[in-house]
Formats: C-alpha cells, structure tokens, sequence
C-alpha cells in the first residue's frame, strides 16, 4: 500500500481483491492518523441526549458542552429540555481547586431556578474530571438524597477508550434509571432499542408496530422521557435498531429483566420488511403475522413505482458508505443493492468484528472494507475505486465535494427521515439529486 | 445561572488556535489530548466552512493520561509526517494534556531535534484557558515566540487579525494593495479555509502565511493589529515590539465609516494612500447610510459574539443610528463595557434609552433574557443565536463564526466600505420585511378591529333575544320563508291564527319587496326596531333565495340594522359563507339532540339534496351539518344560540349533552324552550315539561354556556319588543316627538371646511353646523345651485329658491362676503349673514354667541 495508508492501519483495511482476512477493530485510534472518530464522551452523549425531559449537565470546561449542544437533532413530542446545553464551564481555578463543588452548586441551582422542575439529570463526567480527581458519584448520590430526584452520573472521560466505550456507559445509565422499575408485570408490547428519532424516526417504525397491532412501550432513546423510560422493563421484547450503541443494553435487560431482543433494522425495503416480519412473527399471533406481510405488501407496492422510476439513473454507480456503526453500513449495501448499485467501500468509525464479517460477504470481490478509516484513506480509496457518492456525515462531506464527488447525509444533522417506506423515498430521491446533478459538469 | 453556563456563547481554545493554524502554510495542525477534541473541530469548522477539515489528534488513551502522552506524541508527528509532508506542524494542548501536566515545549523540541525538516511549533490552548478568541491570539503568538527571525528591515507592514472569515480576509489583502501597502498578513485563511476546487485534491493546504515571511515578521517597519483586547501576554504586536522593536498600533476591526477612516488614516500615515476606488466606495457607503437610515433606526439589535467582533458591530448600529440594546461576548472581558460606554452614549441619547446592556463571559440563556427585556428586534451574531431567533421571532444576521444552519459561512462579511453594506443591507431589509409583513394587520388590528368588534358587541347587547338588557328594543321577523326541508314532530306551520303566538305561525307570507316596505312603515314608527329577523314560517336557510334577497334590499335601506335569522341548521354547512357576507351577525340554530338516536324520535323526515331521509339516518345527516355549521358560525364570526326544545321522556335528560355541545363548538348561548304541544302536531299529546323544570335545566347547564332565560317564543311575523307584540297593530301612527330646540343652526360657505372662505354667492354647497355656544358640531353639507353664476347669470330665482330652501333652518350665514340684495334676502327670511374669515369652528361659536346677545338684546 502507498503513502496514504500507515503501516500501523494496514491491518484495519481489507482489499477484498487481495484477502479475505478479518478486519482488525474495535481498537484505539493511531495517533497521528486523523481518525474520523469521536471520544468516549461523545459516545455517551449521543446515546442519552436524546431523552427529551432530562437535564444533561457536562461537567468539564465549555468545550465538551458547546460542540455537543443539541447535536442530535432528535425530535420530541413532549419536553425540549435536552435541546438546551448545560455546562459547569470549568474554569483554570476549578482545575486547581476541584470542581465538585461546582457541580453541587449547580444542581442545587437548577433544582431552585429551572422550569420545568428537573425529574432526571444526568451529569456527564468529561477528560479532566477524572484527573483532578472530583467524585462526581458521591455528588450525584447526595443530590439524589437531597431532591428525591434520580441524579445519575456518566463518567466518560475522552480518553478512556473508543467511541464504543461511551455507549456503553449511557447503557450503564439507563440501566441505572430503569432497575429500581424492574419489577413490573409484563404487558403485550416491544421496547425500540437504538432509534434516536433523527427526522422522526422512531415515530415512523413505532407507527408501523402499532399499524400491525404491537404496541410499544418503551423508546430508547428516541423521544423518550423519565416517565416512559422506567415502564420498560414491562416490555415482552427488545427490538434493537442500531446494536452498536444498544446491542449492550439488550443483553443486560435480558440477563435482568429477561427480556428477549430482536436485531432488526429499518433502512431499505428488504431489511424494513424482513424487520417487522421478524417482529410480528415473534408474537406467534397469526393476525400480527398477517397484518405485517399485509402491510410490508402494501407499502412494497407503493414504493415500487418510485425506485422503477429512479433506477435507470442510478443503476451501475458505485457507492462509498462511511457511517458510524456496522449496522447501518450493513443496510446501506444492501439498498445501493436494490437500487442496482455497487458499494464499492465500506467503512465504519465502530463496527464490530461481526459487522465486518457481514459486509464482506455482502460486497462485490472488488471492494474495499475499512475500520476507523482516516481522510487520506477516504481520499484514495475512493479516487482508485472511482465511487461516485459517498454516504457519510458531515465531516466526510466537503472531502466527498472537493474529489467531485456526490454526497448522501446519513448522519445526525439530516432534516428528512431515512428510515421506513418513507424514508427509503427520500433516500432514492437525495442520492438521484446529488449524483445526477448538472453541476458535476464543470468540475474539470 | 451562576454555576451553571447554559447555551454557550463561546468555544474552547483549542479551536480558536487550530484557526489560526489554518492560515499557515503547509502546516497540519494537531491536538495533544483525546480523539474526541480533534472531531469536534472538525466537525464544527468543516459545517462552517464547507471544506474537509483534517486535525490530528494524538488520541490520548488511559495509559497515556497515566503515565504521559509522549509516546503517543510522538508516534503521532511522525504518522502525520507520513501522511501529510507539512512543512510545518502545529501542535496545540487541551484540557487534558495540560491538566496531567505534558511538557509539550520539551517533547516537541526533541522531535525537532531529530526532524529539522519539519517545523513544528507548540501551543499551550487548554480549554478551560479562554475561549476560541483567545485561543487564535496565542496560537499566532507562539507562531511568533517559535520562529527563527529575519531582523533585516524590510519596509512591510504587518497585519494580525481576530477570527474573521476567508472573504474578509481576501478583502483586507486587496485592500491593502488597492491602498498601496507592502504587507505580511498572518495568519492568512483566505484560500486554506475557501478554497477552489481543483482537478487534484491537496490534502495539505499549501496557501497561508509562509514561515519565511512569518520570520520577516521582526524586521516589518510597523505592525497594525486588529484588536483592542490583547494583552502584553497574547498581544502578537507587543511581542515583536518588545522582542524586535517593531513599533505597532491597535486597531478595531475596520468596519462602517469610522473604523475604516481610522483604518486608513493610519496607512496613509505609513506611506500608503487611498486610491480613487477607495474613495468611491466610501461615498457609496455613506450614500448608502443615508438611504437606509431610517430603516437603521428601527432596529434594536443585540450583537453577541468575539469582543472584537461585537465592538466593530455595536460601531456600525451607533453610526447608523441603529439602538444595539445588547452586547454580549462569551470571553472574560471586563474592558467590553468600559469601551462601550462612552462610544454607545450618543446612540443611546439619540434613542433615549435608559440601558445598552454590555454583558462579557455571557451565555445564550443571558442574551435571550435581555433580548427579551430590551425588546430586541434584531440579532447580529453566529447561528448559535439561532435558537433565540426562532423562539423569540427576531431575525437573525448571521456574520460570526459558527454557521451550521446557513451555507456560506466562509463568505460572510461584515469589513470595509462593502462588507459593512452586507450589514446595513442585511438590518435594513429585517426592519422592512418587518414592517412590510406586518403594518396592515397591526393597523387592522389597532384601530379597525376594535370598532367592528364593538359594532359586533353593540349588535349583541341590542339585540332582543341575545342581549339581556335589550328587551327595549323592538324587533321584527319578516315571514319570508315559507319552505321547510325538515318536520320536527312538535311543529305544525299554519297562518292567520292572529291570536295564536308561536314559532311557525304567521298571517301572511311576504315577498322580499313586501318585506322591505314592511320594514321601512315598521322603522318609521317604531325608532327602537334594530334588529331584522327571518324566522320562518319555514326555515331561513331553506328559501335562501328570498332571505338573501330581503336582506339585500333592507340593507340598501339601512346599513345599521341587525340582521338575524333562524334555522334548522340542516343548511349551515352551504350557505354559512354567504350569511356573513350577507352581515348576518347573529344566528339561532334549534338543535335538539346530539345523539342521532334521540334525533330520530323527533324528526319524522330530512329532505336533504333531494331525498328525503327517516329515522337515525335523517337524525344524523341533521345533526352532522348542525355541527359543521355551528362550529362554521363561530369560526366566522357569527354569534350563534343554539335553541332546545325539551320534551318530555324523549330529550330532556339529553339537553346537559346538547349545550355542553354547543358550547364546545363555539355558540354564544343555548335558549332551552320548553315545549309547547301544539294541537295536530305529532306530539300534541306530550306532557309539558314545567317551568321549574326548565328552570333547573337553565341552571345545570349554565355551567356549560351563557343561558337565554327570557324567551317568549315568537311567531314568524312578530314585530315590537319581546313583550310587546304590535305586529298586528302596526299601522297605528305614532306621534313626532317634538326634539327640544337648544342647538342653533348656521350655514358655512366654506371650500376647504377648515376656514370660512368662500363668497356667499360662489358656494354651491354649504356646510351646515349647529352650536350650543361651547360646541360647534357638524352636521352635514347641502349642495346648492350657485346663487351667482358670473354677470350674466339668468334664472336668479331660480337659484334663490335653491339655496333658500337648503338652509331654511339655519340662523344666519356664515361667508367670507355677501352682496346687499341677497343679504337683504335672507333677512326677509329670517337669516342674518355675518361675514367673516375665521376658522369655521370659531366662526360658528362666535355667531351662536352673538345670535344668543341679539335675541336677549331684543327680547
């Protein structure tokens, strides 16, 4: 491999053409190397953020709290509260000092100042609060005692690992918030695990399970609050959209309050359909059964007409997906695949081994599988494999532009859903509008 | 809050001096500390700027928090190296590197030490040390502190600057030249963080300051830094005044008139000199001042950002004449408000405003609660202000970094003669759209509206049926309505029973013409008649043609008459829009039931768009255009009671339901009737439901509704107060009643109206006011034929009797001049003419003083 690639990444990227070996991940970022990827804090963040009554309190200097401020883009249909950013904004003597005191004195103030009057906080401990040594637990815990409120802590500093890491801990979080409920009867109803409702998400897939007559109990996290959140351990079955952040999560609700779960995905017509007949089936309730194979037809039958109508546009154009986790990546080849499209290369900031396992059998021999993939890997692989759109986030974006290339948001600050019939219409229609674009033309 | 920043108005160090990093050439930049710090700016830069941003990151782990980042460090130049091949390379701390306490300066030497080919320059930046502002000083600072100088004089000027974007920056080096000036502008974005797109992708940015010329630095004649809040610890300029002796001078940032002519007289000073263009451009600007000035005016801003920042837009409000109500930086700046202070004390005389607010280590939960006390109508400031523009209404001008909601971040401008017009342009069309978006509903709604809705109001309070108080005043239904589309069991419609009074009972169809001619006897005699009704026999609604006809011609007649009618409401749905065109203001829909199974025992059939419907189907289609119609009724405007006739064992334990319907779709009040059996209906043989009953009917469901308690229940031709039936009496004369005389009467001849101005003979019209001696009161104007039509005027007489005629009833003339045979005239007639040239106002109050004195004087 040439200049772009570092000795040290060599065993994280996988030219299909060359070997069939497993892709080494999970793994720390190589410094140096401009991962894509964001910090254990960042991980926790996105996972909790979007549960809508609580307070999230970043405990750290302004950084942290300012480039995460309302990041989501999560929708609501009850409280905004977690569209605000609180920060104790640490400052130089607070370093020195400590900053336990701070936050003591910020919750105190929040509990005497803020409308509506907190239920739940979360107080997220950032990289110099584990090194100037605050117990954020012990703070948490007697703010707890004082209000009679839950006041949990989330300590994820930075440094601590990967990405990963901080979703773990927000798993920790939730688990924390929702154990004291565990003893619940159970009632007819699925949990949606891994959903952040981004452009209303989670209300189009909840739509669909009540459509076909599942109600559901519990969002995590999307549009959830306190109130909806302790009534899931009442839930018969966990249904997890995005396992890289939630699949932990399952497990332990499964150890504890025994509650199954079922990977599913809502991204493209096949795994939309092969999702929420998974879902119905487990019921064993022939009606259920039905009313999703009725529904998914229906929907199937809709959405048809548009995909025939944009598909000679878009068949034979090869497609490079960088995203966050493994399982949208997985829903992503499999759409360009419907789409007659190729997904040339494949890369995640946190897939697992299994994930990757998955989209090397779903590729072509030709494409490129990359972990933690940095801008000058991006770069060549995609100018060698001659992508022409790159689905990504942001950050991806004006690279994907400045190489004349054309650009599918998938990530966090999209206003239109992906997910769903709906959504697969949008997705067509914003890959047709970007790649068949006329201004391609004058890039020379 | 005190502990708590909520909405941060700022951003870390880290950011501001990776920034200035960014305007090095051929320089990566990188952050000592976790992966998470380097995506953040990233991801934050590359949304403002739409350009891939690449940062480094040593991607501290656990281990390297413990026992030191060095490796990591190390590790990570040297993969940096490999990927990139900067000429220089910029590392930058954060919280953690400093708070476990790295030696950066130590490591970064000893990498240097063994890679000279690579410069690599260290910046202390952690996050809780200040913010982006602060951050982008020190970076350039260090830049400054690590290089090796060239002392040899040059001749050049050096240029430092806050954060400012790519396009400002293109500006300031066009400038420059257009003004003649040998310049090193460090850092220099205007291409790393705007660039083109080329045929081959450079993933290192190779424009910027280079370091030869950064070395050049300390042999410059003259540094101009662009800020007037560093300090001798991050002042880039005193650094090289003390170090190399370059003498300098702080500016503010160069916008609006007064900080480009200092701008300018400072480089005219160092040898440079406007240029023709220059000039030119400020003539526009100030041509453009003027233009939009009072637009400016309107605008209470609130500008929130960098010191600098805020400094340079407060100055362009001031000279505007724009009210920046509010300040507010998120740094720790204390000196802010005593800059602003003296500077913002004229505009705030101007606006006689009692507080421009300057807030300093702010935050957006701040800035919103003084937009909010301030009355803030515009904000100038980053898309962070986003949410406070949203919430609040207020639009937003965004010209700061960060823009995460707007394309175009790296193109905005806010420096020099143009940039500062982007501004000016930006505010002044805010206000207009403003205004344009919403005069005519304000005015509307300011002064139209508040009549009309008394005119409503004062239709409701005289109106018999609706107002309670109106019970003196008389009202007439006109029977024009023969048709009915529905049969209710308790009803049976017949005419000339004169002795019977009861809904559907009348003596004669009219047509609408009878019906006006009706009105019109009826208004003559009876001056207490304001409200016109349609109440059958039938239904209103049902013979639409001839109500909508009578209206028609009753309100050609008389524009202030009330008019009502009464229906099943069968017909609501369809003719709702064109009763209130037609300035129905008050409807009585009778609605039994709400429930179709109680509506099929009283309806027996629904003749609906030609079919007739029994039982609960015709209940039903009743009820639902009962319901759309009603609700349509109140969303128009239209006071609706709803009637209720209670019968016994069928509705009377419904009727709580009925008026807790009406009430929820906006009626004003129910009327709950009792019912009384009428001999050949259906239900001749239902038992009464009785007064007490009623009464504690009204009672229950007055917790639902206003109830109507004083209902007689008039036939379709009632005529007269609710209590006083003189339908049939009606042509008995009613006698004039003699108006006592205390007002005496003058004719004006006046052409403006404002002052007496004409001649007596040249009016052909005259103005006619009566007065009491403290008031003179208009009364109406009345045309003439001229009394004098120029020297050969003929059919004198004529005239004479014409103008006799009109003004008869007045006590004297009022005119500029009048000739002696007609002034002879009008005494004959009992009118003096007085001549004058006073206000018509005080002419009439003085004559009516002096007819007073001539009466007494000749009684």
């Amino acid at each position: 491999m040439n200049e772009s690639v570092l000795k040290e990444r060599e065993s994280s990227i996988c030219d299909r053409r060359e070997s069939s070996r497993s892709i080494s991940c999970e793994r720390e970022s190589v410094s140096g190397a401009v991962s894509q990827r964001a910090c254990v804090y960042c991980g926790a963040r996105v996972v909790l953020n979007p549960i809508t009554d609580a307070y999230h309190i970043v405990h750290g200097p302004i950084g942290c709290a300012s480039y995460t401020w309302d990041i989501r883009g999560s929708l609501t249909s009850g409280e905004d509260t977690f569209r605000n950013s609180f920060s104790t904004d640490l400052r130089e003597t607070d370093i020195v000092f400590g900053g336990a005191k701070k936050l003591t004195a910020a919750i105190d103030e929040l509990m005497e100042k803020a409308v509506p009057s907190p239920k739940l906080i979360f107080v997220f401990a950032t990289c110099i609060v584990g090194v100037i040594g605050d117990d954020i637990e012990a703070v948490c815990r007697l703010a707890e005692k004082k209000y009679g409120i839950r006041v949990i802590p989330v300590k994820a500093p930075g440094f601590s690992g990967t990405k990963s890491q901080g979703y773990k801990l927000a798993c920790n979080a939730i688990m924390n918030l929702i154990r004291p409920h565990a003893k619940q009867p159970k009632r007819f109803g699925v949990n949606i695990l891994g959903d952040f409702n981004l452009a209303g998400e989670m209300w189009i897939i909840k739509g669909y399970l009540e459509k076909i007559g599942i109600p559901v109990i519990s969002t995590i996290t999307g549009d959830s609050s306190y109130k909806t959140l302790i009534q899931a351990p009442s839930a018969m079955l966990n249904i997890v959209q995005c396992a890289g952040s939630s699949a932990y999560l399952s497990e332990l609700m499964e150890t504890e309050f025994g509650i199954p779960s079922l990977r599913v995905s809502f991204f493209g017509i096949e795994d939309t359909t092969a999702s929420l007949l998974r879902v119905a089936d487990f019921f064993g309730k022939m009606e259920i059964s039905e009313n999703a194979r009725k529904f998914a037809a229906e929907q199937t039958a809709n959405i048809m007409p548009i995909i025939e109508k944009y598909k000679p546009h878009l068949e034979g154009k090869k497609a490079a997906i960088f995203v966050g986790g493994g399982f949208k990546a997985i829903s992503l080849i499999r759409q360009f695949g419907e789409l007659g499209m190729e997904a040339v290369v494949v890369g995640t900031q946190t897939g697992k081994k299994e994930d990757y396992e998955v989209m090397s059998s779903l590729v072509n021999s030709n494409a490129v599988i990359l972990d933690d993939a940095n801008p000058a890997e991006l770069e060549r692989f995609m100018t060698e494999k001659q992508a022409d759109i790159l689905v990504g986030g942001v950050k991806e974006r004006p690279l994907a532009y400045k190489l004349g290339m054309a650009f599918c948001d998938h990530n966090h600050e999209r206003k239109h859903p992906l997910a769903g019939f709906e959504g697969i219409e949008n997705f067509v229609k914003e890959i047709h509008k970007s790649i068949n674009s006329p201004v391609w033309k004058y890039v020379c | 809050m005190l502990n708590l920043n909520v909405n941060p108005c700022k951003m870390c160090m880290p950011m501001g001096a990776i920034s200035a990093l960014w305007g090095v050439k051929g320089c990566m930049p990188m952050l000592h500390g976790s992966q998470g710090c380097a995506t953040y700016i990233r991801r934050h830069m590359s949304t403002h700027y739409s350009e891939p941003i690449d940062i480094a990151s040593s991607s501290l782990t656990e281990e390297g928090t413990v026992f030191g980042g060095e490796a990591n460090l190390l590790k990570g130049l040297k993969n940096m190296i490999e990927l990139y091949n900067p000429e220089v390379i910029g590392v930058c701390t954060t919280c953690l590197a400093e708070t476990i306490g790295e030696d950066v300066g130590a490591i970064v030497k000893k990498f240097y030490e063994q890679n000279s080919t690579v410069k690599v320059i260290n910046v202390a930046s952690p996050g809780y040390g200040g913010t982006q502002n602060e951050g982008w000083f020190v970076a350039i600072r260090s830049i400054l502190e690590q290089m090796e100088p060239n002392k040899q004089p040059n001749g050049k000027i050096n240029i430092i600057t806050p954060m400012i974007s790519p396009a400002d920056t293109r500006w300031l080096k066009s400038f420059l030249k257009e003004m003649g000036i040998d310049y090193i502008l460090l850092p220099d974005i205007s291409d790393n963080l705007d660039g083109a797109t080329e045929k081959h992708y450079e993933r290192l940015k190779t424009d910027g300051t280079s370091i030869t010329d950064i070395a050049a630095m300390a042999g410059a004649k003259l540094t101009i830094e662009f800020s007037e809040f560093t300090d001798e610890k991050n002042s880039p300029a005193e650094y090289l005044k003390e170090t190399y002796g370059v003498p300098y001078v702080k500016l503010s940032l160069p916008s609006g008139a007064s900080g480009m002519d200092k701008l300018i007289s400072v480089l005219t000073e160092a040898g440079g000199a406007p240029s023709d263009e220059i000039k030119k451009a400020r003539g526009r600007y100030i041509d453009a001042m003027i233009d939009s000035h009072k637009h400016s005016a309107q605008a209470r801003v609130a500008v929130f950002g960098d010191p600098d920042f805020v400094v340079a837009m407060v100055w362009l409000c001031c000279e505007n004449g724009a009210l920046p109500v509010l300040a507010a930086t998120g740094s720790i700046s204390p000196k802010l408000k005593e800059m602003l202070a003296n500077e913002t004390e004229d505009c705030r005389k101007f606006h006689f405003a009692e507080e421009i607010r300057v807030l300093d280590d702010s935050d957006f939960s701040a800035i919103e609660k003084g937009c909010v006390e301030l009355g803030a109508n515009l904000l100038i400031g980053s898309s962070d202000g986003r949410r406070i523009s949203r919430k609040l209404n207020i639009p937003l001008i965004r010209c700061a970094f960060p823009i995460h909601d707007y394309i175009g971040g790296q193109r905005t401008r806010i420096l020099g003669f143009d940039g500062s017009l982007c501004i000016l342009d930006q505010a002044a069309n805010a206000m207009m759209e403003k205004t344009e978006g919403s005069f005519r509903e304000e005015l509307h709604e300011k002064f139209y509206k508040p009549q009309t809705a008394k005119k409503a109001a004062d239709k409701t309070a005289t109106h018999p049926c609706f107002g309670e108080q109106a019970c003196q005043n008389a009202r007439v239904h006109l029977p024009v309505a023969p048709k009915c589309n529905i049969q209710c069991n308790y009803c049976l419609r017949n005419y000339d029973c004169m002795n019977e009074s009861r809904p559907g009972v009348t003596s004669k169809i009219l047509s609408p013409a009878e019906a006006l001619e009706r009105y019109i006897k009826l208004k003559a005699n009876m001056p207490s008649l304001t409200v016109v009704g349609i109440a059958g026999p039938g239904d209103a609604l049902a013979n639409f043609d001839k109500s909508a006809e009578t209206f028609r011609l009753i309100r050609e007649y008389d524009q202030g008459v009330t008019f009502c009618i009464a229906t099943n409401g069968l017909l609501l749905p369809q003719y709702a829009q064109e009763l209130k065109e037609l300035d129905v203001s008050h409807v009585t829909v009778t609605m039994n039931a709400v429930d179709p199974s109680i509506g099929a025992k009283i309806y027996k059939y629904v003749q609906y768009m030609g079919k007739t419907y029994t039982g609960i189907e015709g209940a039903a289609i009743l009820l639902a255009n009962q319901l759309a119609g009603i609700k349509m009724l109140s969303e128009a405007g239209i006071m609706c009671k709803v009637n209720c006739v209670t019968l016994k064992g069928i509705n009377d334990h419904h009727i709580y339901e009925v008026t807790q319907m009406a009430a929820n779709l906006g009626a004003f009040m129910t009327n709950i009737m009792q019912h009384l059996p009428v001999k050949g209906s259906a239900f001749e043989g239902l038992e009464r439901v009785t007064n007490k009953e009623i009464a504690v009917l009204r009672e229950q469901c007055g917790a639902n509704i206003k109830q109507m308690t004083h209902c007689r229940q008039c036939r379709s031709d009632a005529a007269g107060t609710l209590d006083r039936d003189v339908s049939i009496e009606f042509r008995e004369s009613v006698p004039e009643k003699p108006g006592p005389e205390k007002f005496r009467r003058f004719a004006v001849a006046t052409q403006t109206g404002a002052v007496v101005d004409m001649h007596f003979g040249q009016a052909d019209e005259f103005y006619i006011y009566e007065s009491d001696e403290k008031n003179a009161r208009f009364v109406e104007t009345r045309k003439v034929i001229k009394y004098c039509n120029g020297p050969q005027c003929e059919n004198k007489e004529e005239r004479w009797n014409s103008v006799i005629h009109a003004i008869s009833d007045c006590e004297a003339v009022l005119a500029v001049r009048i000739g002696p045979t007609p002034e002879k005239r009008l005494k004959e007639n009992g009118i003096s003419a007085i001549t004058t040239y006073e206000r018509v106002e005080t002419a009439v109050l003085q004559a009516a003083k002096e007819k007073r004195r001539n009466t007494h004087g000749t009684a």
